[in-house]
């Protein structure tokens, strides 16, 4: 009995450690629906572009996503021309609707923002940080994890990772860097600490 | 008549010389200087810019336990936990090095970081870390963490985690924290104390 016990605690350890790595480069990301800003339930399978997605965890508070935006939508718009359409998640709970699709409209986003309730998603990916960026393939095989580039103000960018990632995924190249982490915002939780 | 012409003339004059030497008392005002005007230092506590190396160097403890704090003036989680980090540095002032990191613009090094560490009345050694490569800089830092705000670290003596809390600490458990890493006795070697796993991780 206690062996069973033991058992099953390492099992659960095991899961909850798998959930919190989130999903590795290389592997599917499941499809998933969320509710957009219209209210409408917004699949990504239905949202992605004939050459993959990329899920962008952002906030309407957060200053670095703030700083980010330009960029974010100078991207966006750049690759949906190449078939990579980008799908805005906001995971906050401190943030609410109205706030959101408020900022939305001003920043300019051009693509569909969705609201993941009680950081449903967040949580599934790993995600805790604002922006952090998942870049999937056409079939949802995550090949770029992590920070758009390396310079939170703009104005020194000397490696382009989101870019760099596109372009050779693109070009039929191998990704050379499929991680990068950056210094941001933490995805505020609805959990409660 | 001739009188009253001359005294009317020199009031002119007068006049005139007074309006001219005004506006050319105002002329260097308005012409942009050539030597570049320094943005006055906000008042605070004096904050060290560091790189890579400097962060390397911060990380190892030097004969006391040492905690760590990484926060951003754009954190709003990080300045709501500062009122605690200031009453740790009290309860444990000697007994412990504590330092700040800040992740600001370097731009802020006189600004902004300084300003808000003097309004919390922070005391401790505060640094600022300048890096075009946070991604290596946060792998120095915990192979855990993805670079989310706050995230505060306490070292043993010899350098093994003993905590490690991203997001808002919890003031009681930091101080239990601290307090039993400072009743331990000294560790042996750090691989061995690395293996304890982070007590309070939120991720």
């Amino acid at each position: 009995m206690k062996r069973m016990a033991f058992i099953f605690t390492a099992l659960f350890a095991l899961a909850l450690a798998a959930n919190a790595q989130g999903i590795a480069v290389g592997t599917a990301m499941d499809n998933f629906s969320l509710v957009g800003l219209d209210g409408k339930i917004q699949t990504l399978d239905a949202l992605k572009g004939k050459n993959g997605s990329v899920v962008i965890f952002i906030s309407a508070q957060c200053p670095v996503v703030k700083g980010y935006d330009p960029r974010i939508v100078e991207i966006a718009a750049e690759y949906a021309a190449k078939g990579i359409n980008f799908i805005g998640i906001n995971s906050n709970s401190t943030e609410s609707l109205e706030w959101i699709t408020s900022d939305a409209a001003k920043v300019g986003y051009k693509f569909p923002v969705l609201i993941d309730k009680g950081n449903v998603l967040a949580d599934k990916l790993g995600a805790t940080v604002t922006p952090e960026v998942y870049y999937l393939d056409a079939k949802n095989v995550l090949l770029y994890h992590g920070a758009i580039d390396n310079d939170r103000s703009g104005k020194a960018i000397t490696t382009p990772y989101l870019r760099t990632a596109f372009d050779e995924s693109l070009s039929g190249k191998k990704i050379e860097r499929t991680r990068a982490n950056a210094f941001g915002c933490t995805i505020k939780r609805a959990k409660a600490e | 008549m001739l009188l009253r012409f001359l005294s009317k003339g020199v009031t002119c004059a007068v006049v005139t010389l007074l309006f001219l030497n005004l506006g050319f008392a105002q002329v260097p005002q308005s012409v942009p200087s050539k030597v570049p005007i320094k943005k006055p230092a906000a008042v605070g506590p004096k904050v060290t810019q560091i790189d890579i190396e400097g962060l390397r160097a911060l990380l190892k403890p030097k004969g006391k336990p040492l905690l760590i704090n990484f926060w951003a003036t754009w954190c709003d989680p990080c300045r709501e936990e500062f009122p605690d980090l200031v009453k740790l540095d009290a309860a444990y002032r000697s007994r412990i090095d504590f330092v700040t990191v800040s992740l600001d613009d370097l731009a802020e090094i006189d600004g902004d970081v300084p300003k808000f560490l003097n309004e919390v009345k922070a005391t401790m050694p505060a640094y600022l870390l300048k890096t075009t490569d946070d991604d290596a800089a946060i792998a120095i830092i915990s192979k855990n963490w993805k670079g989310n705000l706050p995230l505060t670290i306490l070292y043993n003596p010899a350098g093994g985690v003993a905590y490690e809390r991203n997001g808002i600490i919890k003031y009681d458990t930091a101080t239990a924290e601290i307090d039993k890493v400072l009743a331990a006795p000294a560790p042996i070697a750090d691989k061995i104390v690395s293996l304890v796993p982070p007590s309070d991780m939120e991720y």
